[in-house]
């Protein structure tokens, strides 16, 4: 626990000062989820705001401090998951356009060097992403929480609250139908793409 | 049973986390934050005294309603009268219009 439950105490009876110090001491952790999550670096801020706008709004919900760090994920879950839908309804903001975009925009920033490790990193997160669009946008949530931030099951079975045997199905199929496309990228063939 | 696909996967996802490296936060994050927040206190402050407004005029129009309804039924004569009497008051224009028939007994029926 980054902070005491007197400092969310305060929050709760309207301390501003002590709701700052809750951000600045999580933002970074929940910006660093963000980024895994939805891959889109020019989004991460604004899904991270919601999420603690959300925290903001619903902070007097919160009776013991044992939940917090629980439900703060909970409620970055619940935002990305938004966000992802968004994207979803949204056909022009593909990963290749915005790959491209991204590639202009660090062309243009580092002087039109781009680095190898770079590319190699964006071709890494293209990839994820691209497996990850064989599944469903909560599905693909839950499986980053687990594989890529190492969330334990017990972890995240407070966070989804739902048990420990559900959640193990639920991840095993997800698991099983991203092997499966990336078996399919492996032999040459373009996995399923969301959207 | 776990084969070399998901080893690959597993070594897959790790580079991923790499390459997801946590971005710094702008210098805008916690004044937009702020700003945000600001903004939807004062939309959710508008909703609220809207709402009350509303639920308001809903008690006093009941409040209405029922001092009206109590002092009709508060009308003694009213609930003290027959239903053949409260049926004939309330159509004193057709025995106003049609006059009672009389039998004339003593009359010749042809005359």
């Amino acid at each position: 626990m980054r902070v005491d439950f007197e400092l969310i105490k305060r929050a709760q009876a309207g301390d501003n000062a002590a709701f700052n110090e809750i951000v600045l001491a999580y933002r970074k952790r929940i910006l660093g989820t963000i980024m895994r999550v939805i891959a889109r670096r020019e989004d991460v801020e604004d899904v991270a705001q919601e999420v603690f706008l959300r925290l903001y709004f619903s902070l007097d919900q919160l009776r013991t401090a044992e939940v917090f760090e629980p439900w703060l994920y909970r409620l970055t879950v619940n935002a990305a998951y938004d966000y992802l839908r968004k994207q979803r309804r949204r056909p022009e903001y593909r990963m290749s356009d915005l790959s491209e975009q991204q590639v202009l925009m660090a062309d243009a920033t580092a002087g039109g060097k781009v680095e190898h490790d770079d590319q190699y990193q964006k071709k890494i997160r293209e990839s994820v992403d691209a497996l990850l669009g064989a599944v469903s946008e909560a599905d693909r949530i839950l499986l980053m929480l687990k594989e890529v931030e190492g969330l334990s099951l017990k972890e995240l079975e407070k966070i989804y609250q739902v048990n420990e045997n559900a959640l193990k199905v639920r991840l095993f199929r997800a698991r099983q139908r991203v092997l499966k496309a990336f078996g399919a990228s492996t032999k040459g063939k373009e996995p399923a793409r969301a959207g | 049973m776990r084969g070399s696909q998901d080893d690959q996967l597993d070594a897959l996802f790790r580079a991923y986390r790499e390459a997801c490296a946590t971005p710094e936060p702008s210098v805008h994050f916690m004044p937009q934050l702020w700003r945000r927040i600001e903004s939807r206190q004062s939309f959710t402050f508008s909703f609220r005294r809207m709402a009350n407004a509303l639920v308001t005029a809903a008690v006093a129009a009941t409040v209405c309603l029922g001092v009206y309804t109590t002092i009709r039924r508060s009308d003694a004569a009213f609930y003290s009268q027959s239903y053949v009497e409260a049926l004939a008051e309330a159509s004193t224009i057709d025995t106003d219009l049609v006059a009672p028939a009389r039998l004339e007994i003593n009359q010749a029926p042809f005359e």
